[in-house]
Parts: structure tokens; C-alpha cells; sequence
């Protein structure tokens, strides 16, 4: 378990915003390099080939996405305020005042999200600001912010990831680094006694603006069929019920019309006979995840997904389970190896 | 002065319960000061002698509270229920990492995830009842076992130099100004004065009310921070005062109405010092002045502010070099306002 928090800090740790995914991917790659030959595709995609793909038996691929939210820099002002566009789903509620770090080539700067004086905010205009009214503070001139900070800079969230009360870790990337984690712990558990199927990890790029790393892994790697890893949410105030999870009972099992029911069906018998915990969520339409476009790949594959719940997605403060990870490897351990059994 | 700010703004001290920055200024002013008392609502109390005996009694105010959170309730989820202590814009609220309870335990601001929003709830602030701490407790009793109601949280939010000159840190509003009252008693003073820290400023200016009554004094400095509009995309008009342009002065804000002659004279005295200094062009915000002023029979009164960006967050900035010449103003006032 111990093993599995370090890793998933070590990813977190690193920075990956959609198309910027290097320092993530670099992580990534020694973290899968005792698991077979490692290659970075066109698009950023770290693919790991774990055991060999053969003529007539199934070949696995799975996917989880490297990248993550963020800001990127489109215009530096005479003041020496930084213009930025969102990259990904980004919840505006909560981004005044927030520490940033720009991460700009000589090294990365302290930001702080421009918060509007409430004196400048009109009566009762309690809303979250426009993206075209988003600045970043790094305390600069205009001649000295533009010399060091070149237009298309990444931002990221700043601060640390700490463990809370339970030993859930908490911090900003989680999606999907937790995803990341649980694969290639499971690469790792796989690796160890290499099931009959062939086996490939890819770990993708450009999910959170549309699934461009999963698309072009899919078409490279070319699987019979795919298990993707994401995060979905977890039980709290004002989360529908029966629209999420809950944190520690173990990864929850999509069902939705794109997935193939008889995977998602045989991993939750896996997960009872195996004593892993896992939960089921489903989804009555598309999953919203890289599932949707790899099931449509090439002449199709079957697709299947695995989610570790999460809590506050999509800001700097997500929470999760390392237990939840560590199961989900678990039973795609589990999964693939009874794929041997039917040979 | 800097070093000093970074320690006392690293201390919680949420209205209220402000007893650790008092312990921390009475550490660092000992051997100092020739009286240093607290008083029944916790205001530190402090008399230092100058080379001179003073004519006026001066009274140089800042306070120690910071804005925070009180837990309110624990549910029986595990998660905390708050509420907020002082005037925090729900803006900057949701989805920050706090500190809670005087363990400092790790936690965080949690809200309903984008994704599963309304359209028109995108562009709402969620009201501080929709919003919980998560301290990784997952049941009630896991969480009273560690928090108890009452407890305050903070931000958790690290002090950094940054960009030319710049700071960012929780609670700048008010430890700067207690740094510069510290730095100021640790120094050797012109005229003797009468320095009071004082508690519960951000939940109605509380402490001001008696620590003024206590030091009866003819005259009063309040040494502030305040609101600085010169942020990104905010027209020069409406910038208020800008970060880097030396100690603002007030004519008037939402609070009190400073004496004229003593804003005139703390310009004056910036003129012939060779401080920058700037008017604060508007009416806005409020502080220990307007208790201050009100004291007794009434004590004239100035408030000399250090340009903040982003008051009341987890990411107040200001200029150190601002912080600087703020104390050089407050000494050369405070020696003047003494001597006439």
C-alpha cells in the first residue's frame, strides 16, 4: 500500500496540463520501466508494453490519462498581469486567489489569481469570474513578466499534497493521476507472472480537452479489448446519490450502454470472488471518459471501466483513497489472469 | 521587518482566539518595553518610554485577529459544517485547503464538482451552507475524536516572496501591521508611547473599544492594511491604492471620518521624511479607528494602511518595501503627534 501512496505522489507531484504532459509522462515512464519496453507516442502518450500481443489470443490495452486541468497564458499586460484561458473543465467558483505556479521555462513562478476588491464587484453580483476576465498576479512589471513568461505557458494550482485524517491523500491532479497509479500497479502485479494475453499500458494524453491521446493510442496499440482507469465521484453533500461512490469501498464498475456488460459483469464477479471491494456505477448514456473513444476504435474494442472515487474533482483539493487504488490494480490483476485461466 | 511578519503571520489567530500571536509579541518585545499587560478581552497592553517625555498621550493600534472559520456542527458523515468569523467574500472560499482546531489537521473546502451542475449554477457562488470541511473523517465520531465545536480553521496558504519584491501570506491583514508596532518598540523611541494589539477587530472592532479606553489616549495611530484594487484588469480609477506607492493615508472610509487635520499632517510629515505615501481615493472598508475615536470624550485619530492585494484570502499580497515605509511614516507621526 505504502508503495502504491508513493507512486501516486510522485505523479501527482509532477505537472501535466493537456499537451504539456512531459514532466508527468517522465515520471511515468520510470515508474513502468521494470514492467516491459516503454515508448512516448506523437501525441505524449506514454505506452508500456507489458506482455506481448499473439495472433488469436486477446490483447488488452490499459489506459489511463496523464493529464490533468489547468491554465494556460494567452496575453502578458502592460502591468505585467498575466491573461489566461482555461485547459479543461475548470470550476471558476474557486479559482479567486488562488496560488498558481507559471510554469515558465527558467523555472517555475509564483502566481495568485486576481480576485475582484468586493468594492469593484456590483451589489449583490456574487458570481464566479468570466475566463475572459481571469488574470494571474505575479507581482512583475510588463517588460520583466513578458521577458521571462512566453504566451502558452502552462499554470498549475500550487501547494503540496497532504494526507488527511483517514490516509487519503489530497491535492490538485488526482484526476487522473490516481488512474495512473492503479495501472501501473497493476502493470507491476502482472509483470510479475505475465498472464497469456498480451498486455499494454497506455497512459494518454489531452483527456480533459477531448481525448486525443486516447484516440491515437488506440489506433497504435490496436487492442481486442481495453480497460480504462478514471476517477468518478464520490458520496458528498449536494452529489446526487445515485450518481456516485463512496470513498474505500473499492473501484466502482462502469455499466453503460458503449461498455461491453459482459467485462463489467465477469470483473464484478472477480471482485466477489477475489474478496476485492468494488461498487457499481452506471451511466445511461456516454461515459465521459476515454471508454468512449477507444470502444469505437478501429473495427471496435471491447471496453470496459474502472473508477476510483474521487471527492471535489476538478480542483485543487481532490481527495482520494489509496486503499481504492490499490484495489482497483488488484482486480485487474485478478481480471487478466483469469483471462488466462480460459485459454 | 519582513523575517518578523513571515513568523507572526505563520500563526493562527481567528477572532476571538488570538491568545498564540499575543504570546508571540510578548516573546519578541520583551526586554523592550517598560509595561506589557493583557487585558480582560486579551488586547496586549503595551508602554514604552522614549528619550522624551511625551506631551500628548499616542496610542499606536494594530490588531491580531485574522478572518477565518468556527466549526459549527459535525455531521454524521464526517464532514465539518462552519461558518465564516469576519467578512470573507465567498469567492475565495470553495475548494481551498484549511487548517483546523489548534492541531492544525489538514482539510479542505469541498463543493458539489462542476460536472454535475446546472448551467446557472456554474455561475453562482456557493453560499458558505453548501459548503463543508473534509478533514478525512468518515464518520462523526471519527471527527469529534479530534475537532471540537468551536475549533477555528484557517487557510492553509504558505508565505512566499515572489515576483519584485512582493509577499503573499494569510493574516498579512493585520500581522504587518503588528510587525511594524513590534519593530517600532524594539527600536529606541523619540517620545514615550502607548502600542495596543488587539483582538476581535474583524468581527466589530471589539479589543479597540476597551484597549482605548484603558490607555485614554489624546491621539491615535491605527496601523492597517488595506484594500488594493491595482489587480489585473481593474481600471486606474477604481484601483483605490497600489501596491508599491508607500503607506496610504485616509480622509474617510465605511467606519470613521479621520480627523482632517491629522490626515493633512501625516502627508505633511511624509513629505518632510522623504516617505512615499498615497491618498486612498475612495470610501471603502473600516477599522479599529472607528471604535478608537469613539472612546471616552473622543481621541483624534489617523489610520496609516499598507497596500493589500486580495484582503481577506488566502493570498493577501503586499510590497515589503510598502511595509517599510509605513513603519518610517508611523514613527516620524507618532513623534510629531507627541511633541505638539
Amino acid at each position: 500500500m505504502e508503495a502504491t501512496k508513493q507512486m501516486l505522489l510522485a505523479l501527482a507531484g509532477a505537472r501535466g496540463v493537456s499537451g504539456d504532459e512531459h514532466p508527468a509522462a517522465q515520471v511515468a515512464v520510470e515508474l513502468l520501466a521494470p514492467c516491459g519496453p516503454v515508448e512516448t507516442g506523437r501525441l505524449g502518450n506514454v505506452v508500456c508494453r507489458v506482455s506481448e500481443a499473439r495472433a488469436g489470443r486477446p490483447h488488452y490495452l490499459l489506459d489511463a490519462h496523464l493529464d490533468e486541468i489547468g491554465l494556460i497564458v494567452t496575453r502578458v499586460d502592460d502591468s505585467g498581469f498575466l491573461k489566461v484561458s482555461n485547459v479543461g473543465g475548470l470550476d471558476r467558483r474557486l479559482l479567486a486567489a488562488s496560488q498558481v505556479a507559471v510554469h515558465a521555462p527558467g523555472g517555475a513562478l509564483v502566481g495568485v489569481i486576481c480576485a475582484t476588491p468586493p468594492h469593484l464587484q456590483g451589489d449583490g453580483d456574487k458570481t464566479p469570474p468570466k475566463i475572459e476576465e481571469l488574470y494571474v498576479d505575479i507581482g512583475m512589471s510588463g517588460e520583466r513578466a513578458r521577458a521571462l513568461v512566453p504566451l502558452g505557458c502552462r499554470v498549475t494550482f500550487a501547494g503540496n499534497h497532504r494526507a488527511l485524517l483517514d490516509g487519503s491523500v489530497c491535492g490538485r491532479a488526482l484526476d487522473n493521476r490516481a488512474g495512473c497509479a492503479a495501472v501501473i500497479r497493476a502493470a507491476r502485479l502482472i509483470a510479475e507472472h505475465k498472464p497469456d494475453c498480451g498486455v499494454t499500458v497506455a497512459l494518454t494524453a489531452q483527456e480533459e480537452t477531448g481525448a486525443a491521446g486516447a484516440k491515437t493510442a488506440a489506433f497504435a496499440v490496436a487492442p481486442t479489448h481495453c480497460i480504462v482507469v478514471d476517477v468518478s465521484f464520490a458520496a458528498a453533500p449536494g452529489v446526487p446519490r445515485h450518481k456516485c461512490g463512496e470513498m474505500g469501498k473499492g473501484p466502482m464498475v462502469g455499466f453503460a450502454p458503449i461498455l461491453s456488460g459482459r467485462m463489467s459483469e465477469r470483473l464484478v464477479e472477480l471482485a466477489q470472488r477475489e474478496g476485492i471491494p468494488c461498487q457499481v456505477e452506471v451511466m445511461g448514456g456516454a461515459t465521459g471518459t476515454n471508454a468512449d473513444g477507444i470502444a469505437v476504435s478501429g473495427a471496435g474494442v471491447a471496453t470496459a471501466i474502472l473508477s476510483v472515487p474521487i471527492r471535489s474533482m476538478h480542483t485543487p483539493v481532490e481527495r482520494v483513497c489509496v486503499e481504492d487504488i490499490e484495489s482497483t490494480a488488484r482486480l485487474i490483476a485478478a481480471y487478466l489472469h483469469a483471462e488466462e485461466a480460459t485459454a | 521587518m519582513i523575517e518578523l511578519l513571515e513568523q507572526l503571520a505563520l500563526i493562527p489567530g481567528v477572532s476571538g482566539d488570538e491568545g498564540a500571536v499575543a504570546a508571540r509579541i510578548a516573546e519578541e518585545i520583551k526586554g523592550h518595553c517598560d509595561e506589557c499587560v493583557t487585558d480582560p478581552l486579551g488586547n496586549l497592553l503595551v508602554y514604552k518610554k522614549g528619550k522624551k517625555r511625551a506631551k500628548n498621550r499616542v496610542m499606536l493600534a494594530a490588531h491580531m485577529d485574522e478572518v477565518g472559520f468556527i466549526v459549527t456542527a459535525i455531521g454524521e458523515d464526517g464532514l465539518l459544517r462552519f461558518d465564516t468569523v469576519g467578512g470573507i467574500d465567498a469567492r475565495v472560499i470553495a475548494g481551498k485547503p484549511v487548517l483546523v482546531g489548534k492541531n492544525r489537521l489538514p482539510g479542505v473546502v469541498g463543493l458539489k464538482p462542476v460536472h454535475l451542475l446546472e448551467s446557472e449554477e456554474r455561475d453562482k457562488i456557493p453560499k458558505v451552507d453548501e459548503l463543508y470541511l473534509d478533514i478525512g473523517a468518515n464518520s462523526r465520531e471519527q471527527a469529534a475524536a479530534t475537532v471540537r465545536l468551536g475549533d477555528r480553521a484557517i487557510f492553509d496558504s504558505d508565505f512566499v516572496r515572489f515576483g519584485e519584491g512582493l509577499i503573499k501570506g494569510r493574516a498579512l491583514d493585520d500581522r504587518a501591521g503588528c510587525a511594524a508596532l513590534v519593530e517600532m518598540i524594539r527600536g529606541e523611541l523619540e517620545y514615550d508611547a502607548w502600542f495596543a494589539f488587539t483582538v476581535q477587530e474583524e468581527t466589530g472592532t471589539s479589543g479597540a473599544k476597551t484597549a482605548a479606553f484603558t490607555q485614554d489616549p489624546d491621539y491615535a495611530i491605527v496601523v492597517e492594511t488595506t484594500t488594493a484594487g491595482d489587480v489585473g484588469g481593474a481600471p486606474e480609477e477604481r484601483q483605490v491604492c497600489r501596491l508599491g506607492s508607500g503607506p496610504v493615508v485616509s480622509f474617510m472610509d465605511k467606519g470613521t471620518i479621520y480627523d482632517p487635520e491629522l490626515f493633512g499632517l501625516a502627508l505633511a510629515v511624509a513629505a518632510r521624511e522623504g516617505v512615499p505615501a498615497q491618498v486612498k481615493e475612495g470610501v471603502f472598508g473600516g477599522n479599529d479607528s472607528r471604535s478608537i475615536q469613539c472612546a471616552r470624550g473622543g481621541v483624534r485619530t489617523i489610520a496609516l494602511s499598507i497596500p493589500c492585494r486580495y484582503l481577506h484570502s488566502p493570498s493577501c499580497v503586499l510590497h515589503g518595501g510598502d511595509a517599510e515605509d509605513t513603519l518610517r511614516l508611523t514613527r516620524a507621526l507618532a513623534a510629531a503627534l507627541a511633541a505638539r
